[in-house]
C-alpha cells in the first residue's frame, strides 16, 4: 500500500518523464523540420548576452594591455611628432615673415626706382608717451637724411622728418598737430592745407567754390618736403558752411600710420 | 630692501639707491619707445617712467625725488619730438607733488598710493600740456586729451596695486619663519 510520502515522490517522477518527453519531441521536431527549436532559441539568447558582456570586457582587457605594452613607443613618438610640429610651426613662421618682407618690398619698390636719392628705412621707435604722433627711423645724417625730407610708404605719404641726427631720424606724421602740408584735390586741382589732427588730417582753406566729394583722393602739392603728385588720402567728410570764405575736409591717410615698418625718405 | 614703513616685521626703512632707480628708469624708457606702444587702451598707455618717479618720490626726500623727476623728464624730452622741455617740466613738478604728499601718509597704503598716481598722472598731463600750449602748440589740447588721462590714470593705477601686492607677498614670504 502507498502511503502519502511515496505518491508525491512516483507524481514528482512522473511529472520529470513527461517534461523529459515533451521537450525531446520539441527537439525531435524542430531537428526533423530543420529550424531552431524555442527552447534552444531561448537558452542560446541568454547564453549571447553572457557570451557578449565576457567578450566585451577580455577584449577591452586585452587592449588595455596591449596599449599599455605600447606607452614607451607612443609616448616617444608623440615626442617626435610634436617637435616635428615645432619645427613646421616656424619655418611657417620664417616663410610667412619672409613673404610680407617680400610684399613690403615690392610696395616700396616703385618709390625707391622713381626717386634716385630715395633711401629706404625702417621704424624703430615710438614717442615714449605717445604724446605726438612721430616715429624714430634707423637712418640718420650720415646716410643723407636732412630735417624736412619727405617720407612716404607703398600706400602713401607718411610725414617729413623733424630731426636728423648721425645715426637715427625722427618723423613727424601728417597726423601731428605740428604738421602742415600744401595739398591739392586731384580731380579739380583744389588747393589746401593739409593740417595734423590726431586721428586724421584736415585740408583746410579749400576754395569755397570747389566742388569737392567725399572720396576725391587728396595729393600733396609742390613744396618743402614733397614733389607735387604724392598719394595723402581721400576725403572722409566735408564740411561747408554758408558763411565761410573756405570749406574743410577730414582727410583719412592712405598709409596706415598705426602700423609703420618700412618707409622711404625722399631727400629733395 | 623694504618699501613698507608701516610693516613691523619689515627690514627698516631705507631710500632706494641711485643705481636701482637708475636702472628702472632706463628700462622703463626703453620699454615706452619700443613695444608698449603697441599695448594701448582707448588710446591710453601705461606710464613706467611715471610709476618709477612716483615710486622713486614717495620713498626719497624731496630733493632726490624733484632730481629723479627732473632726470625722467629730461630723457623722456630727448626721447619725444617737438615736446621741447615739456615733460622735463611737468615730471619734476609730479615727482615734487607726489614726495609732498606722501610725506604726511605711511607709504605702504595701497589706496593712497593708487589715488597718488591718479591724481599725479592727471597733474603730470594737464602741466605737459600748458607748456606745449606756452611752446606754441594750439589751446585746449589739454582738456582734448583728458579722456586718455584718466585711461591712463587707471591703467597706472593698476599697474602700481598690483606691484604693490606682489612686493607685500614677496616681504611676507621672505619673513615667514621656516
Amino acid at each position: 500500500m502507498f502511503t502519502y510520502r511515496d505518491e508525491r515522490r512516483l507524481f514528482a517522477i512522473l511529472s520529470v518523464i513527461i517534461v523529459a518527453a515533451l521537450v525531446a519531441l520539441v527537439q525531435v521536431s524542430a531537428a526533423r523540420s530543420g529550424t531552431t527549436s524555442p527552447l534552444s532559441a531561448v537558452v542560446d539568447s541568454v547564453a549571447g548576452i553572457f557570451e557578449m558582456a565576457v567578450g566585451w570586457t577580455t577584449i577591452a582587457a586585452r587592449s588595455g594591455l596591449s596599449k599599455l605594452a605600447q606607452t614607451p613607443h607612443l609616448v616617444r613618438e608623440n615626442a617626435q611628432l610634436r617637435s616635428q610640429n615645432i619645427r613646421l610651426e616656424q619655418q611657417n613662421a620664417r616663410l610667412h615673415e619672409a613673404l610680407a618682407a617680400s610684399s613690403a618690398e615690392r610696395g616700396l619698390a616703385p618709390t625707391l626706382t622713381q626717386n634716385l636719392h630715395a633711401l629706404e628705412a625702417r621704424v624703430i621707435g615710438f614717442p615714449p608717451e605717445g604724446e605726438s604722433q612721430s616715429v624714430t627711423i634707423n637712418r640718420g645724417s650720415r646716410d643723407g637724411i636732412h630735417r624736412d625730407d619727405g617720407v612716404v610708404n607703398a600706400d602713401g605719404v607718411v610725414g617729413r622728418i623733424a630731426e636728423a641726427t648721425p645715426f637715427v631720424s625722427k618723423v613727424i606724421l601728417i597726423t601731428d598737430y605740428t604738421s602742415s602740408v600744401p595739398a591739392m584735390v586731384q580731380g579739380g586741382r583744389w588747393w589746401g592745407i593739409a593740417k595734423g589732427n590726431l586721428t586724421s588730417v584736415r585740408m583746410e582753406y579749400i576754395s569755397q567754390d570747389a566742388p569737392i566729394r567725399v572720396g576725391d583722393r587728396v595729393i600733396t602739392g609742390e613744396a618743402r618736403s614733397f614733389h607735387s603728385g604724392a598719394l595723402i588720402g581721400t576725403i572722409e567728410r566735408v564740411e561747408r558752411s554758408d558763411t565761410g570764405l573756405y570749406q574743410t575736409a577730414t582727410v583719412r591717410p592712405a598709409a596706415d600710420l598705426s602700423s609703420l615698418d618700412r618707409i622711404v625718405v625722399i631727400p629733395k | 630692501m623694504s618699501s613698507f614703513r608701516s610693516n613691523l616685521r619689515a627690514t627698516p626703512y631705507r631710500e632706494p639707491g641711485w643705481e636701482r632707480a637708475a636702472l628702472y628708469l632706463a628700462l622703463a624708457l626703453l620699454a615706452q619707445i619700443t613695444f608698449l606702444h603697441f599695448f594701448t587702451l582707448r588710446d591710453a598707455t601705461v606710464s613706467p617712467v611715471l610709476i618709477a618717479v612716483i615710486w622713486f618720490a614717495i620713498q626719497a626726500d624731496a630733493r632726490r625725488a624733484v632730481i629723479y623727476g627732473f632726470a625722467a623728464g629730461f630723457f623722456e624730452d630727448m626721447l619725444a619730438t617737438g615736446t621741447g622741455g615739456a615733460w622735463t617740466i611737468s615730471t619734476t613738478l609730479t615727482a615734487l607733488l607726489a614726495g609732498t604728499l606722501s610725506r604726511g601718509f605711511f607709504a605702504d597704503s595701497i589706496p593712497l598710493v593708487a589715488g597718488i598716481v591718479v591724481l599725479s598722472t592727471l597733474v603730470r598731463d594737464l602741466t605737459f600740456w600748458l607748456v606745449m600750449q606756452g611752446q606754441g602748440y594750439p589751446p585746449g589740447l589739454g582738456a582734448l586729451h583728458f579722456h586718455r588721462a584718466l585711461w591712463q590714470a587707471l591703467l597706472n593705477a593698476t599697474c602700481v596695486i598690483v606691484l604693490m601686492l606682489v612686493m607685500r607677498y614677496r616681504e611676507r614670504g621672505l619673513s615667514e619663519p621656516k
